[in-house]
């Protein structure tokens, strides 16, 4: 079968399952890994793709719906959305007052999740997808569990990059209207914050030129 | 010197279409970013490298101290200077422009390099060409594996990072986010500790680093945490702390502690080059710096590189690693393209980022 989307980790293929349109997303072994470390990465990866995805729709975030999961192949099985990428539809639409009802809708998720103590992990315009109307978080992959404010401003922080890096030229829109639909779930005073935390996370970076002029 | 005698067998005009390749131009370049000092000798005609000398500073314990680095540079200063020029057979007059390492790198050891650098420029008249040493790295890569539009791994001591050229210069795709690869092996090296006959000094013995001759020592890696791979990026910080911990306990398993701490550690760069290749859907690899010299790595880039039709390069050794040569190539490069600066101009920047740093002549 040949696959809808080869990503670097993992084949997605279009499938049925009980009668649905499914995707069926596969982790293949990688050869340059030890065969002990791939199965540990694999695995862990899937485990918490399927736990980050079920947590993320209990708290109300559009996400896919797992269907079943086969552990030791490492393949899952979800519900297929036909959409483009968020990151796409920037690229084909740039800002327009529907790109920024998305981003907000964007933020508003993330917030559910964080409201819930879910990370995550890997929070770029590339896996978010437009599907009809609606904005959808997908590939919870690298999801773990937020112990601190700080660690989810990791997370709006990637996402902050993952803009400077495809969209530079939108970023600060986009971003604003990211953070107006974080607050409001999170509040005016919690979203101000991770700002804050977001801009301090980016200090922490290599090379970063202003931190100079800060130290004392 | 052998390896500077190697030529590659691409047309630099196919690797730099904008630059004239007309005339004869030679620039001289000055490495002391970190722990070497190096004099390099370039021109634009081949066989392209005319010198390559250096010399590195051991520390006798601990890792690099940057001051001591730096009066280790002024000392060799003089000499490796000399010992470039005669290996060329020119004198200074000879050379049209002088090229330095600005950044990124320790203060000390870079405000060596820039002040030899601007003496010779304002003694000799010469013009001074400020170079990124990253982008060094990846110019005399390319130079000598003819690869013309790679993803860029670059590991070192100092810098863990994937980029790609897009518009105009080279993107970071991803860094490490602590820590870096050469320093992560060497610390752990070192804090382990290793068993005996592998404690460093030197960190390297037969071409392989004591932690991978440790790890042929094991059969049944232990568990280590697996994540080192944050999006694009790594953090390896925690790996270390939980090795070094892991060592301590099980002293009988070093060699299995050593297998899965390098087995992660270098995963975790080919999984992030493999990323930055599928996402941007380029074709070739380039693996540059000090731990490009690693057999084991390679073989993992070898195979990722194989798995998606993709081939990979890296320079001998010598010129992976810090050296004089690729301040000099990348300073003919820059100076061709008229990118020099004054003397007053040439301060040392210890955070110049490659994506900071412009790349006309890829255009």
């Amino acid at each position: 079968m040949t696959p809808l989307y080869e990503g670097a980790e993992a084949y997605l293929y279009p499938v049925t399952w009980a009668g649905r349109r499914a995707l069926a997303k596969w982790r293949p072994p990688k050869t340059y890994r030890h065969p002990a470390i791939d199965e540990g990465v694999r695995r862990s990866r899937t485990i918490a793709e399927v736990r980050g995805t079920l947590h993320a729709l209990e708290a109300g975030v559009n996400a896919p719906a797992i269907y079943y999961v086969d552990v030791d192949d490492c393949i899952i099985y979800m519900e297929r959305l036909d959409g483009i990428l968020f990151r796409e539809y920037i690229d084909a639409h740039g800002v327009t007052a529907e790109t920024l009802r998305l981003a907000r809708d964007a933020g508003r998720q993330a917030a559910l999740m964080h409201a819930r103590g879910l990370l995550h992990g890997d929070l770029t315009t590339s896996n978010m997808m437009v599907a009809g109307a609606e904005l959808y978080i997908i590939d919870y992959g690298l999801s773990g569990h937020a112990r601190t404010e700080r660690e989810k401003a990791i997370d709006i922080h990637l996402f902050k990059r993952s803009l400077e890096s495809t969209h530079p030229e939108y970023m600060e829109e986009v971003y604003k209207a990211f953070l107006r639909g974080y607050a409001e779930v999170a509040g005016e005073e919690t979203a101000a914050r991770m700002d804050k935390l977001v801009e301090e996370i980016r200090m922490m970076g290599r090379y970063v030129e202003e931190r100079r002029a800060r130290r004392p | 010197m052998a390896s500077a005698a190697t030529q590659s067998s691409c047309r630099v005009r196919d690797l730099y279409p904008s630059i004239d390749w007309g005339s004869e131009v030679i620039v001289l370049g000055i490495e002391s970013t970190s722990h070497t000092f190096g004099v390099g000798i370039a021109s634009s005609k081949p066989p392209y490298i005319l010198a390559e000398a250096k010399h590195t500073y051991i520390p006798e314990k601990g890792g690099i101290h940057p001051r001591e680095a730096a009066q280790h540079h002024v000392q060799v200063a003089p000499r490796i200077l000399m010992e470039a020029l005669s290996e060329a057979g020119l004198s200074i007059r000879d050379v049209d422009a002088v090229a330095v390492a600005l950044g990124p790198g320790l203060g000390p050891c870079l405000r060596v390099g820039a002040t030899v650098a601007r003496a010779l420029a304002a003694y000799y008249h010469k013009p001074l060409v400020p170079v990124n040493h990253a982008l060094a790295h990846i110019e005399i890569g390319r130079l000598y594996t003819c690869l013309d539009d790679p993803v860029v791994l670059y590991v070192s001591g100092g810098n863990t990072l994937v980029a790609a050229y897009a518009k105009g210069r080279y993107r970071v795709f991803g860094e490490t986010l602590d820590i870096a690869l050469g320093n992560l092996l060497d610390a752990f090296a070192r804090d382990a500790p290793l068993p005996g006959d592998l404690a460093p000094p030197p960190y390297v013995k037969r071409g392989m680093h004591v932690v991978d001759l440790c790890a042929e020592r094991g059969s049944e890696p232990v568990d280590l945490p697996l994540g080192v791979v944050k999006g694009q990026d790594v953090t390896f910080s925690g790996l270390y702390t939980a090795a070094v911990r892991a060592a301590r306990r099980l002293r009988d398993r070093v060699g299995d502690v050593c297998l899965a701490f390098r087995e992660i550690a270098y995963s975790a760069v080919v999984e992030v080059t493999e990323r930055c290749l599928v996402h941007t859907r380029k074709k070739q690899v380039l693996l540059v710096g000090g731990v490009a010299a690693s057999p084991v790595l390679r073989e993992k880039l070898a195979s990722m590189t194989e798995y998606h039709g993709a081939s990979w390069g890296a320079p001998p050794p010598r010129l992976a690693g810090d050296n004089g040569a690729m301040i000099a190539w990348l300073g003919l490069l820059n100076y061709m393209a008229g990118l020099t600066c004054s003397i007053e101009d040439a301060v040392v920047k210890q955070r110049w980022r490659l994506d900071d740093t412009p790349a006309p002549w890829r255009a």
